[in-house]
């Protein structure tokens, strides 16, 4: 291989660069495929054996159970325990406001005094005794009365305080009446508003809506009439594009009529001056015909003729071959572009005209 | 190779693991793939360029152009031209080296000559590389072989030590072996198939070679003798 190399010093073979580059490319490329086939078949049937294994060493089935049925118990007290806590604070509010009132109201001990102290021992005796009696039943009187005044008292500013509370409630009733009539004449004036708000932009809406379906009719309007434009344009293009087509089609039939033309001309020249060449052998039965493979080169010249079918008369055959190498200049047209189709010639010669 | 084993079966496990002469074998066998298909791609372009060239020097030659012209036109591109024409400017060179009025047999004898030579460098640098390919294809089948059997052979001798064999013991020995005989056979196809496309291709070039220098012959014969 070194040896050829050095023999074409004279050229260096192009692209050799480039030809590595695919082959080390190409080895990659399979490197990559057979690694990958190579793993892809074998996770598979790593899998089945792991799955066989964890069976077999755990001969009881009911151990790998258990564990599948203990593990959900733990998880529904939580639920449970949550709801418990809730319900007592709600209890110890109620309790406490019953019991604070009840504290307050107790009424004060009755009177103590009524000592019936019947001693009788001296008259004297019972006469301080009855005069201490009095004084006592005196001093009584004076203290339930003192007692009764303080009882009325204390109802009459009970009583006070309570007209005072009716009138203060009284009075919150009415600030409340008043405060929420004035928030339904606001809320009201409010609704007023939004609802001419709304009315108006509703209107603006609506002149909105009116002005865009306006516009929207212009520009298809437009639209329509840059289409209808479009399409005469591309109408009339078409057309310019069709005559053009057409006359251009025309021209090439044209020319290629002209050139089939000149090639049937040449080869009607060709065949007559080939046939003027024959000397035609006597008396052959019917109209036996002989085909040719000439071969030129450009100005005429014959390189080759091949018998390509045969007359079945022999006679004929070296007649017409002799013909073909005589008339050696053969005729061809003086445009070398048509030479291509005289280079292989095809020659059917006919005995009879 | 892949399915019984638990053992990690990777590829590059596989060829780590295998014996010296085994990995001797397979590295052998990379690069004589790798060369074969660097020889692959460049006889491609090669022969591509020749076929191209060949073509636009033949349609150019026969629209009937002066030959003078286009011995000039030709030799001004010496150096990008193609192969057929290479053999016309050798021989109409030689052709027109002759001063006139010499002997039409020498001058056309001579002519033949020039062009056969110029035909067997061209066909010779056509033809290069090829018989490489065809050894790569015809040897590396063999030389893969070679490496599983010794590949197996190995695997074998160590199941003597082993009482009771199984096929997991040989396994992965036989899977090592068998990647040789695989590299071997990944070498030798594409060898094989560019051998023969590109064997037809130079012997189609090479009858359009010598047609185009009979009648380049003829014709200079006729122009020599009017």
């Amino acid at each position: 291989m070194k040896a050829g190399k050095s023999r074409n010093t004279s050229e260096k073979e192009p692209g050799s660069l480039p030809a590595a580059a695919l082959a080390v490319l190409v080895h990659l490329v399979f490197i990559g495929l057979l690694i990958f086939g190579f793993h892809w078949k074998e996770k598979p049937p790593e899998g089945m054996m792991v799955e066989l294994w964890q069976d077999l060493p755990t001969q009881p089935i009911a151990q790998p159970q258990p564990p599948v049925k203990s593990t959900p118990p733990p998880a529904p007290p939580p639920p449970k325990q949550p709801p418990k806590p809730a319900p007592e604070p709600k209890v110890e509010p109620k309790t406490e406001p019953q019991t604070a009132p009840k504290p307050e109201p107790v009424k004060p001990q009755p009177a103590p005094p009524k000592r019936p102290d019947i001693e009788i021992k001296e008259k004297e005796a019972k006469v301080k005794a009855e005069a201490e009696r009095v004084q006592r039943e005196r001093e009584e009187q004076k203290k339930r009365e003192i007692e009764e005044q303080k009882k009325r008292e204390q109802e009459a500013q009970r009583k006070r305080q309570a007209e005072e509370q009716k009138k203060r409630e009284q009075e919150e009733q009415k600030k409340h009446e008043q405060n929420e009539q004035k928030r339904r004449e606001e809320e009201a004036l409010k609704k007023r508003q939004e609802e001419e708000q709304k009315q108006r932009e509703r209107e603006e809406q609506k002149k909105r809506e009116q002005e865009a379906q306006k516009k929207r009719e212009q520009e298809e309007q437009k639209r329509r009439e840059q289409e209808a434009r479009r399409k005469r344009e591309q109408e009339e293009k078409a057309r310019q594009e069709a005559q053009q087509a057409a006359a251009a089609a025309a021209a090439a039939a044209a020319a290629r009529a002209q050139v089939a033309s000149e090639i049937g001309k040449y080869q009607a020249m060709i065949k007559a001056k080939i046939r003027s060449r024959i000397v035609m052998p006597p008396d052959l039965p019917g109209n036996p015909a002989v085909e040719f493979d000439v071969t030129l080169l450009p100005g005429g010249d014959i390189l080759g003729v091949r018998l390509r079918k045969s007359s079945g008369y022999p006679t004929f055959d070296s007649a017409v071959e002799r013909a073909i190498h005589l008339s050696k200049p053969l005729p061809l047209p003086p445009d070398p572009a048509l030479f291509s189709e005289f280079r292989n010639l095809n020659v059917i010669v006919h005995y009879l005209e | 190779m892949n399915t019984t084993v638990t053992e990690d079966l990777s590829l590059f496990y596989l060829i780590s693991s295998a014996s010296l002469f085994v990995q001797l074998v397979m590295l052998l066998l990379l690069l004589a793939s790798l060369l074969s298909w660097w020889y692959i791609f460049r006889k491609l372009f090669v022969l591509r360029d020749a076929i191209r060239q060949s073509d636009e020097f033949e349609d150019y030659f026969w629209r009937g152009v002066d030959l003078n012209t286009l011995y000039q036109r030709a030799t001004t591109a010496r150096y990008t031209a193609g192969s057929m024409e290479r053999i016309f400017i050798s021989g109409f060179g030689e052709f027109s080296k002759h001063p006139p009025g010499t002997d039409v047999d020498m001058i056309m004898e001579s002519t033949r000559r020039a062009m056969q030579a110029t035909y067997q460098r061209e066909m010779d640098r056509l033809e290069t590389h090829l018989s490489f390919l065809a050894t790569v294809g015809s040897v590396s089948p063999y030389v893969g072989l070679l490496g599983t059997v010794w590949g197996i052979m190995n695997s074998f001798r160590s199941l003597s030590n082993i009482s009771q064999a199984t096929i997991a013991h040989v396994a992965p020995g036989i899977a090592e072996a068998l990647i040789a005989t695989a590299m071997g056979l990944f070498a030798a196809i594409p060898a094989v198939i560019a051998y023969n496309r590109y064997v037809s291709d130079t012997e189609k070039l090479a009858t359009r070679f010598e047609s185009f220098m009979e009648e380049l012959s003829n014709i200079l014969q006729r122009r020599a003798s009017h």
